[in-house]
């Protein structure tokens, strides 16, 4: 049977750490573009913390709320693309094929979520950065979309090993960088299509809820939380 | 009196020299910006046109290139390593590409796989002698690869996979008992995986191989 990739973060956990951030960054190639582009909204982030503030100081709350690629069933990047770099694959991945990109951005217009980045330059890192560059990861060059692959390279490797060792992939072990960094196990990924997956099991849980639900993308991703989301007092 | 120049002139007009400037410097752009993996990216303009020419080439260079089929087979080696020999000799493919059934990476073998055997064997030759002085000085040879993808292809290869599949060597790397030094024996594109995974049955997702 096909896997079903899916992610569940729960926001009660999340300390607004960034590890996450980090992570994502080393393990995906993604580079840095230094704080003048980054402020013409040039800056690459596969995962971002937003942080939301509730109720009036003193007594003042902060919720972080971690968003990458949501990889939507009904994803409205894919719709748009004209050379079909975005589309869905048979696990149910949201994929970006580089090769296809022809850099017309449409998907970036076109994404709810705001996760998908586009390369204005060739990637440089900073010295001795260079050297630590993944090698299962493509480098992006000027010109083409970029997101979160959900971390592709390792379920592929995964696969892999389990192929080779004639047996199907257990749940768990399997992570992509951001939930692997978490230190307060946030994040949880797994197969939704296994109904005994933690990640399954967490998606049917009371506490929760799709980002920007009622626009139909039908995200992947759920997001937990014991107390509602007090949307007027996002900023 | 006509000057050499103002014969050009004549014979050029202005809008055609502008044309065939705008063409030179293009091209000269398409050229330079080379695209690559880190070890190229010095060269390369962070504000330069795309990597891409077109999704199968670099540049214009190399899609007129390609055209004509003008790729060379053959690299430049350290010295003519005989696989002919030593195939002949009853050595197989893994006793020196030792990674092939691990990982990605098949491997080039170092000084010290060649005199395993190189210890013993036909040491008197002056080949044998060269490479036992290197591994005494620790150093080793510079071989460059033959198969090779351009990395703005984004495609990611791994071998052990392929040879569980019991796909043979020689589909992808030719007869190399017929070959001296290795050789591009067979055009890797990516209707030449396509068509071998259609046959096999499996995955021909995109991201199977690029990611």
């Amino acid at each position: 049977m096909a896997y079903r990739w899916g992610m569940a973060v729960d926001i009660d956990k999340c300390t607004g750490c960034e590890a996450c951030v980090t992570a994502c960054h080393a393990e995906n190639n993604i580079p840095t573009v230094g704080a003048g582009q980054a402020s013409r909204g040039r800056a690459m982030h596969w995962i971002r913390v937003e942080r939301y503030y509730e109720g009036s100081f003193p007594d003042v709350r902060l919720k972080f709320r971690p968003v990458l690629c949501q990889q939507c069933d009904n994803a409205p990047c894919e719709a748009v693309c004209p050379t079909y770099a975005a589309h869905q694959n048979e696990d149910g991945l949201n994929a970006q094929v580089y090769n296809r990109c022809i850099g017309t951005r449409y998907c970036a217009n076109a994404c709810t979520y705001n996760v998908r980045f586009f390369n204005f330059f060739n990637p440089e890192w900073p010295k001795p950065l260079h050297l630590q560059l993944n090698p299962d990861v493509s480098i992006r060059e000027v010109g083409v979309m970029e997101k979160c692959t959900f971390c592709v390279q390792r379920i592929k490797a995964a696969k892999t090993e389990a192929t080779a060792a004639q047996r199907e992939l257990v749940d768990g072990a399997l992570q992509p960088a951001c939930a692997q960094a978490c230190p307060t196990t946030a994040i949880i990924f797994g197969d939704l299509n296994d109904p005994e997956s933690r990640v399954a099991r967490l998606a049917r849980s009371p506490r929760g809820t799709k980002l920007l639900e009622d626009l139909g993308a039908e995200p992947k991703i759920t997001y937990l939380q014991k107390q509602p989301w007090h949307e007027p007092d996002a900023y | 009196m006509a000057s050499p120049s103002r014969k050009i002139g004549r014979a050029w007009p202005n809008w055609a020299l502008a044309i065939l400037g705008l063409v030179t410097v293009t091209t000269a752009a398409c050229t330079f910006a080379s695209p690559g993996q880190p070890s190229g990216m010095a060269e390369r303009s962070r504000w330069g046109t795309s990597a891409v020419f077109t999704p199968a080439h670099a540049t214009a260079g190399d899609a007129i290139a390609a055209f004509f089929d003008s790729r060379p087979d053959t690299v430049a080696q350290p010295f003519d390593f005989s696989h002919q020999i030593h195939l002949g000799k009853g050595a197989v493919c893994t006793d020196c590409h030792t990674g092939v059934e691990q990982g990605p990476r098949a491997g080039i073998p170092t000084v010290n796989t060649c005199m395993i055997c190189h210890s013993q064997i036909a040491t008197d030759r002056p080949l044998i002698i060269k490479l036992a002085e290197m591994q005494e000085k620790g150093l080793d040879l510079a071989w460059n690869r033959v198969y090779d993808y351009q990395p703005q292809a984004h495609v990611r290869f791994n071998h052990a996979p392929h040879v569980r599949a019991e796909v043979a060597c020689s589909t992808c790397h030719g007869n190399q008992a017929e070959q001296t030094v290795a050789r591009r024996a067979v055009d890797m594109n990516m209707a030449f995986c396509v068509n071998c995974h259609k046959a096999k049955q499996v995955s021909n997702d995109c991201l199977t191989c690029h990611y």
